[in-house]
């Protein structure tokens, strides 16, 4: 068992917290009965480490072995580490008939072309999701699997979701997934989050949405479950409109946990008391940060409460309708009748 | 801009009529669904979120006995949207028609300062301050009772007792030690 | 664990790649290690042994890095801390050995944080360690990982006479601007004096700082749980819990230890929790040997079963570490209240505001409503101390009043009551902004039965200062000190007016209370209750005034439905009588500086004037009379002989009386005639009737023993001219 190997065993289990490991090494399913029976969870962690690296020896396992484990850990627990999204764009014909098996030897081959020493390793979860865990080296060292970074992409779907990755193995890993999902391009989807199950569920638009509708919607009726007769809400069609409104802009009932949303304004100061700032050429810069244990949630009631105009704010509505938390917001003209505007990031 | 005003309309036979304005929305409904358990008087509740009232309830709604504010002490948007209400009523409900309720006062994140302005708002306007406990069953029972004894009075149901002589025996007083409000 | 690893951090990365440069030099050679381990087994020797022997003998400057010997005492010693805690032994020598630095701060880290005791800690190490501080080669970071580890096993400590000899040394380390403890409790003090503003919490703190100078670490240790502190120590706390759990069946046996572990992991467990009583545990564990040779025995609380070893040992008593314990015991508490050791209620006092502050008055977000079982637990366990010592405590007094001002009136209603009637008698200059004016606005937006309860609680709390009074005013005639304890003097007249201010304050609540409540019945028991006690103060408690029902309490209780109040309102004015009659003669006699003023005679007179003629002489709404009404309007009510319509027969409380008197006296009689009742005859008959009803007390003996009251009155009055009144 060489050295690399059994760092990534120390470091793999100092990320999991104990209670999860038996779980996860059932799942491993490589110890034999004998030898999962051998473990006492109840000892420190050094312990069990020193015991795993023992059983690891007896059976020759090597680095791959491990980040198997690492990555079963990582497919249960996705929600850490910082996820970024991305979206395929121009797809060729056939994009949509990529099978499994193809993407897998389409993706390993594209990638070894680019960059001579990569260590991908490929598996397919429950839900579709195809997941991707690269170990990246570079021309003269070999992978580092202490790093390694996560890739998981729906096939058919143009979205892929990515942690862990530098701006150096950016190019190398778009490159090899357009190419392999056949399309031409891809872009930053300018959404990122903690929770990749969030972030997933709103740009893949798995959540409870609410449209516009003319006529009464059931809303009001759910409303009015329990109404008697001697309570009166004064103020009952305004608060219902807010609520339509909200869920309309956020959705309707459980909403993916964005945890932040930022803008990054870069407008003209305007404030006719402070003359030297609004004078100023040059736009005035600043970077708001919405952060909640769920955003959409608090956005949500915040509109419905009334804590926040309604029509809800297009800034706002944004967040859910085009499945971004990253804005920058710039003067489309000069003068006091400019617009907001919000413009891509590149 | 319409005022509430509290002898605008004729009383109802044994009956009681009470306004809670609060800004959240989420005390009011409980108090509401207890205080229409009443018997002994028929209650009728009126649930807003701040004043003024719309215009087009006028003509169905009672004459209100109570106006009761509810502030969250733990939010600033409550008390501000309470304080902004009050000039939408009448002077005459300052006559021991008008109440505060304050919940949340023993947390830790209700600052001193907004208890200390509650307490000074209400002393200024002669009214009533009372404590609630709104996450237990037994505190909104017991807010419930005492808002209906108030009602009771002030609904002119409890014979020798006025709503303004009530008042005056409960009013909120601004311990000596905040500097008293400028009356002008 | 999170906190744990953030604590230390570099150190942990040292030693995890230590072991791999150790293990990747003999990489491969894997059959030795094990064929190593096998040996060790079958060793006939316990490995352990060889282990701390390593420890106490390793040489200064042996390297770290690379040194299989070690890493592989260490992992032994660290597995029997986990499984089975250290014994003390053990610790001696890890401690010694991780502050000395023998082999660097790496080491000296990871022994820190395993060093779990599995009985007790003994006292020597910890002295040098402190010594070891001082030298001054260990990292900051070092430096409070271990004053930490001496907080949480502060408790387990065997002895302390030495370690507080040195307290001062501990608490320049403390004190040290960069240790966390110091912005803590900073941060802490700030925050309280924030929030509490006018509190003496400072200045509490200082005097305690003063007084008890090395307590101040167990006593912060609670405030420190409650933000974010806990968290570094939980790793040892759960470690300890486990191994306490681990080796409870066996310590308990094998210890002498008076308390049981179960209690104490159980309590360990939820110490943020301020409503959990600590339990009584002592500091003082002494070895057998020591305690021959020591000198100044000292004997821990928890050791004493009886009073009467309490007594035997009351000179040399150590109090417990964490003052709150102190509340559960009864033995405890006869302690405190005999040595009447100041520092010991500072302490306590300070504890319990602190306790009752931060979970009645600034909980946090979320929590509070789960424990309300534990808080009424709590406000229980300390009721009961308070009746146990007779005395409130300045803190929970200091809790009501802020307390009193946001209540809703239903929380922990009966609790907040008990100790409401508990508290000292309040100067007359505070008493209305205190108490009054929150409990006015309570009384007259409650229920009935909150208003009966506050009037029970009030008289009780009458009843309590009046036996304070009557207590300490045998000791001294005019200062009466108040509390023994708290040394707050107050003047004769000072109690006096406090007492007025009472008395007249309920009169007020009950006059208006009874009016809003339609002259309940129940309501008025409760304001009569009161008045018992208020008409006695002369004789049963020898304080020399006479305060008179309003009226608004004298006519509803006269001219209620419910005889036995009628009844209870005589026997009331019949007391005050008594008392009035006694405070006169003795007066006269002693020629004491005490005064009833002629305003409480005439009151009297004429309640007793109205009450004479109402219900004896048939005298209803003649002119004179407190009641009085037009006479068109009588006549227009068309009732026959008005005056005599509260008087004994048709008085609407007796009145079923009459007729039930009158069936059985006259059985044949077609047409009941109440008035014939008032013959001489039938009336003593009627009389013998009442009593045998039950109406029998003093208000049948006295002044309406005879059909003709008024001789008594008259007596009453002629006493008045001849008193010069």
């Amino acid at each position: 068992m060489d050295d690399s190997a059994k760092r990534l065993l120390q470091r793999f289990m100092r990320r999991i917290p104990t209670q999860m490991l038996k779980t996860t090494l059932e799942k491993w399913s490589r110890l034999t009965v004998a030898q999962q029976k051998s473990l006492d969870f109840t000892q420190s962690k050094w312990a069990l480490t020193e015991a795993l690296l023992d059983i690891c020896e007896e059976n020759k396992w090597t680095t791959k072995h491990i980040s198997e484990l690492e990555m079963i850990y990582v497919i249960d627990n996705p929600n850490q580490g910082m996820w970024h999204a991305f979206q395929l764009m121009d797809p060729e014909d056939d994009a949509h008939s990529v099978e499994l098996t193809q993407f897998k030897e389409q993706f390993k081959s594209h990638l070894s072309e680019l960059i001579r020493h990569v260590s991908v390793k490929i598996k397919k979860h429950t839900d579709e999701a195809v997941w991707i865990r690269i170990a990246w080296g570079d021309s003269y060292s070999r992978p580092n699997h202490l790093k390694p970074t996560y890739v998981v992409h729906y096939l058919q779907t143009p979205y892929v979701f990515v942690t862990s990755l530098t701006s150096k193995q950016k190019p190398l890993l778009s490159q090899a997934l357009v190419l392999s999902t056949r399309h031409h391009a891809i872009k930053d989807a300018n959404l990122s989050g903690k929770k990749f199950t969030a972030i997933r569920d709103l740009l893949m638009r798995q959540y409870q949405q609410a449209f516009p509708t003319k006529y009464p919607s059931p809303l009001k009726e759910k409303n009015q479950t329990v109404s008697n007769p001697l309570i009166e809400r004064e103020q009952a069609g305004p608060a219902a409109n807010r609520l339509q409104m909200a869920c309309e802009a956020f959705g309707d009932g459980m909403l993916p946990q964005l945890q932040s949303a930022v803008y990054k304004l870069e407008t003209k100061f305007r404030d006719q008391t402070n003359k030297t700032m609004t004078e100023r050429e040059e736009s005035f810069r600043c970077v708001v940060k919405f952060a909640s244990t769920n955003l959409l949630e608090s956005l949500r009631d915040c509109a419905s409460s009334g804590i926040a105009s309604t029509p809800v704010t297009p800034l706002l509505s944004s967040i859910p309708l085009k499945g971004r938390n990253y804005f920058v917001i710039t003067d489309n003209s000069p003068g006091p009748s400019s617009q907001m505007h919000q413009k891509t990031d590149g | 801009m319409s005022l509430l005003k509290p002898f605008s309309k004729l009383p109802g036979l044994n009956t009681a009529n009470i306004l809670l304005v609060e800004s959240e929305e989420q005390f009011q409904q409980s108090l509401a669904d207890a205080l229409v358990e009443e018997t002994a008087v028929t209650v009728n509740v009126r649930l807003a979120k701040s004043l003024p009232l719309p215009m087009e309830n006028e003509e169905s709604r009672p004459r209100i006995d109570l106006v009761v504010f509810i502030i969250n002490l733990t939010s600033e948007l409550s008390f501000q949207s309470a304080e902004a209400s009050l000039k939408y009523l009448d002077p005459g409900y300052f006559l021991g028609k008008v109440c505060f309720m304050v919940t949340n006062a023993r947390k830790a994140s209700a600052p001193t300062e907004r208890l200390d302005a509650v307490r000074k708002l209400a002393a200024s306007l002669h009214c009533p301050l009372l404590f609630a406990e709104d996450q237990t069953p037994d505190g909104v029972a017991n807010a419930t009772e005492r808002l209906l004894t108030i009602l009771k009075v002030s609904a002119g149901l409890v014979p020798m007792a006025t709503a303004l002589y009530l008042s005056n025996l409960t009013r909120c007083t601004v311990p000596p030690d905040i500097d008293q409000p400028s009356f002008d | 664990m999170a906190a744990k690893q953030n604590l230390s951090e570099p150190s942990d990365s040292d030693s995890s790649s230590l072991t791999d440069q150790s293990v990747s030099g003999r990489s491969g050679n894997r059959s030795l290690r094990v064929a190593e381990k096998e040996r060790r087994k079958n060793e006939a020797e316990d490995p352990f042994v060889l282990a701390l022997k390593y420890f106490s003998d390793v040489g200064a400057g042996t390297p770290v890095y690379g040194n299989d010997e070690f890493e592989t005492n260490l992992v032994l010693v660290e597995r029997v801390a986990y499984s089975k805690g250290l014994s003390p032994e053990a610790i001696s020598v890890m401690l010694e050995f991780a502050m000395s630095l023998r082999m660097g701060t790496g080491p000296c880290v990871r022994v820190l944080k395993c060093l779990i005791p599995a009985t007790i800690v003994p006292q020597e190490p910890i002295v040098r360690a402190v010594v070891w501080l001082g030298v001054g080669k260990i990292p900051i970071s070092t430096q409070v990982l271990f004053i930490k580890w001496v907080l949480t096993v502060f408790d387990m400590i065997d002895a302390k006479d030495q370690l507080r000899a040195i307290y001062g040394f501990i608490f320049s380390f403390v004190t040290e601007e960069n240790l966390v403890l110091r912005v803590f409790r900073v941060r802490k003090l700030l925050e309280l004096q924030s929030k509490l503003g006018r509190q003496p919490f400072l200045l509490h703190l200082l005097s305690l700082y003063k007084v008890f100078c090395p307590e101040l670490v167990t006593l912060s240790i609670p405030s420190r749980m409650k933000s974010g502190f806990r968290n570094y120590n939980t790793p040892w706390k759960s470690a300890l819990i486990a191994v306490q759990k681990r080796n409870g069946s066996q310590l308990a046996s094998s210890t002498s230890l008076p308390f049981t572990i179960k209690d104490k992991t159980s309590s360990r467990k939820r110490k943020h929790c301020h409503l959990e009583l600590p339990v009584l545990s002592s500091l003082v564990n002494k070895q057998p040997q020591t305690e021959l040779s020591s000198s100044r025995k000292v004997v821990p609380l928890v050791q004493l079963n009886s009073f009467a070893q309490l007594l035997e040992n009351i000179h040399r008593i150590e109090l417990p570490a964490q003052m709150g314990s102190l509340l559960g015991s009864s033995l405890a508490l006869q302690y405190l209240d005999c040595v009447q050791d100041e520092s010991a209620l500072l302490r306590l006092n300070f504890w319990l505001g602190y306790a009752l502050h931060e979970e009645f008055l600034f909980y946090g977000d979320g929590g509070a409503y789960q424990n309300s079982e534990e808080a009424l637990q709590f406000l229980d366990k300390l009721l009961f101390t308070q009746h146990f010592l007779q005395e409130a405590f300045s803190s929970s007094e200091a809790f009501l009043y802020k307390f009193l001002s946001v209540w809703d009136g239903s929380l922990l209603r009966p609790q907040i009551l008990g100790l409401l009637s508990n508290i000292p008698v309040v100067p007359s200059s505070q008493i209305g902004r205190l108490l009054f004016e929150p409990l006015m606005q309570l009384f007259f937006t409650s229920s009935l039965f909150f208003k009966c309860g506050l009037m029970e609680c009030l008289n009780n709390m009458l009843l309590k200062w009046l036996t304070w009074h009557s207590v300490y005013a045998l000791e001294d005639d005019l200062d009466i000190s108040l509390n023994s304890h708290t040394s707050i003097n107050m003047t004769l007249s000072g109690f006096k007016d406090s007492v007025m201010e009472l008395v007249h304050f309920v009169g007020r609540l009950a006059s208006v209370g009874l009016q809003l409540e339609g002259c309940h019945t129940l309501l008025l028991s409760f304001v009569l209750d009161f008045y018992e006690t208020v008409c006695d103060t002369f004789l049963k408690y020898g304080l020399p005034l006479v305060v008179m029902p309003p009226p608004g309490v004298f006519y509803p209780a006269l001219f209620s439905l419910d005889p036995v109040s009628v009844d209870r309102l005589a026997y009331i004015m019949y007391r005050y009588k008594v008392n009035l009659t006694s405070a006169k003669s003795q007066e006269k006699v002693t020629e004491q500086a005490f005064h009833i003023s002629r305003q409480t005679f005439r009151e009297f007179n004429h309640y007793l004037v109205v009450m004479v003629n109402c219900l004896w002489n048939s005298n209803m709404f003649r002119p004179g009379m407190g009641v009085q009404l037009g006479e068109e309007v009588l006549l227009k009510s068309n009732v026959p002989q008005y005056w005599t319509s509260f008087d004994l027969v048709h008085h609407p409380a007796f009145m079923s009386y009459a007729v039930d008197f009158h069936q059985r006296c006259w059985p044949g009689r077609k047409d009941m005639d109440l008035n014939s009742i008032k013959h001489s005859k039938p009336w003593s008959w009627y009389l013998e009737y009442l009593y045998s009803q039950g109406y029998d007390g003093d208000f049948m003996d006295t002044h309406l023993t005879s059909p003709d009251g008024p001789s008594l009155l008259f007596a009453f009055t002629a006493h008045e001219e001849q008193w010069g009144i």
